[in-house]
């Protein structure tokens, strides 16, 4: 579960109090600007996980905006949204890298659908790639584990070996040997 | 992505290790790369010599903070390895209900005392929650404990997930079967959240367990699974050292499926039930390294 940091260029200020009404709804981290230019300000300040662009804007539009993003950072996603008369910038828009286009009138339930997935996308990626490291460290572990076992059987085996060679040592006398016995089993170092 | 440079990397492994206990060699460069990647685009630098100079100087600790975050490996699952649950419902929790009622018994306030139980590095909070499923489950004399769960680490990000105690449908997924999941979570918007009486029985607090955490007094369980695996050899003696201190008598140590604490601490007594290999407080050796 991921919170995404979520930019909103938007140049018409009613569509944006709307915006800043109905993103305060979710758990994300949002900020709004009014237009593509102070979007690409703010994308040079920090990472955002998700920018949500109007296509049509004054300055720089929302083609503008989508390059500027995906050059600095192809990790943020980018959805577009458009006009009907503009569904083909959209799918201009798709093929240059934009993740998915909503037509206005915004529908928020759709939108905040389309966050979700995001959020389940890059939470994926995230468990992918901690599967991964985890599994690098846990196997060099193991074999570090396997490799101090096998040290400490060959020195169990060391110190069986000549507890057996002194037992049967005649020239010793039964003292000599249990004294010589529990040296060897005291000297935990060797 | 921008490359890190070998003296970079330098300083930036031993920073790491200094401020989270993980020890990574020269060999992980491209872990390290693409972790502290994230933290550069986050905070718009254009090096890690700029994110180094910031980080050392950032009295806020935000910079800080983000580095743990990225670094840190937070790879859980509900119930990862159903053995040492099994190991607790079958073994452990037997044995000290059976300890208790004999104390009580001898008429001795031990009886009252609750369960202390610590997940060292609880990540995402899967650890805990699949401990308290299980002493949920558990016969009645556990259940009858009064519990004290407690689950510690060193990333924001991760512990502040494991205290909301919500997943998404690919966490779930992972180690959750369907009679446990309907009895103890609710689906809110596409997520799943443990159920309110689940997550009054657990705790989750900021640890580095590197530095100290002799505040949080003795546990009669410790769980210390695939933490250890990141740290020195060096690091793990004293780790394991520390952690008997902080195991009541008769204590017991869980550690992972890959982990040994041959030659690395003698103050616990391995034994073993079924598949797994279990430690307990070797109250003989008292002295801590």
């Amino acid at each position: 579960m991921i919170n995404l940091s979520v930019l909103v260029a938007d140049d018409n200020p009613i569509i944006r109090k709307i915006y800043q009404k109905r993103l305060q709804e979710t758990n994300h981290d949002v900020t709004i600007v009014n237009d593509g230019l102070q979007a690409i300000h703010e994308i040079e300040k920090r990472h955002f996980d998700v920018v949500l662009t109007d296509l049509v804007m004054p300055g720089v539009d929302g083609l503008g905006l989508l390059q500027s993003i995906k050059d600095k950072d192809p990790s943020t996603e980018v959805i577009v949204i458009t006009g009907k008369s503009s569904i083909d910038t959209a799918v201009k828009a798709i093929k240059k890298g934009a993740i998915d286009y909503l037509e206005k009138p915004i529908n928020f339930d759709e939108l905040f659908l389309r966050l979700n997935k995001i959020e389940e996308m890059k939470s994926i990626i995230k468990n992918a790639e901690d599967l991964r490291d985890a599994m690098e460290f846990t196997e060099s572990s193991a074999a570090q584990t396997i490799q101090q076992l096998e040290e400490s059987l060959i020195k169990a085996q060391q110190k069986q070996s000549s507890i057996n060679s002194l037992a049967k040592d005649n020239s010793l006398s039964d003292s000599e040997k249990i004294v010589q016995i529990i040296n060897i089993i005291s000297n935990t170092g060797s | 992505m921008i490359k890190i440079k070998d003296h970079e990397l330098k300083k930036f492994i031993a920073y790491i290790h200094d401020v989270s206990g993980i020890s990574f060699d020269s060999s992980k460069k491209y872990l390290i790369e693409m972790r502290l990647n994230k933290v550069l685009e986050e905070f718009s630098y254009k090096s890690y010599e700029e994110l180094y100079h910031n980080v050392v100087n950032d009295r806020s600790k935000n910079i800080e903070k983000s580095i743990i975050n990225a670094i840190t490996i937070n790879e859980t699952l509900f119930f990862r390895d159903t053995s040492p649950f099994r190991l607790l419902e079958e073994k452990i929790l037997p044995e000290i209900a059976k300890e208790r009622s004999s104390n009580t018994l001898l008429n001795t306030n031990r009886a009252q005392k609750p369960l202390r139980i610590w997940s060292t590095a609880c990540s995402t909070g899967q650890e805990v929650y699949s401990i308290a499923i299980t002493l949920k489950k558990a016969h009645q004399a556990a259940r009858n404990f009064s519990v004290k769960l407690i689950g510690t680490d060193i990333s924001d990000s991760a512990l502040c997930q494991a205290k909301s105690g919500k997943y998404n449908n690919f966490e779930i997924e992972r180690g959750l079967d369907h009679t446990t999941l309907s009895k103890y979570f609710t689906a809110s918007g596409g997520q799943w959240q443990v159920n309110p009486e689940l997550r009054a029985m657990a705790e989750f607090k900021k640890c580095n367990i590197m530095k100290s955490f002799v505040y949080f007094g003795k546990f009669d369980i410790i769980f210390c699974r695939n933490v250890a695996i990141y740290f020195t050899p060096e690091d793990r003696k004293k780790l394991f050292n520390r952690l008997a201190d902080s195991l009541s008598e008769n204590g017991y140590l869980i550690i992972g499926s890959t982990e040994s604490l041959t030659g690395i601490s003698d103050r616990f007594i391995p034994k073993r039930h079924n598949n797994l290999i279990y430690y307990q407080h070797n109250k003989q050796k008292k002295t801590s390294v």
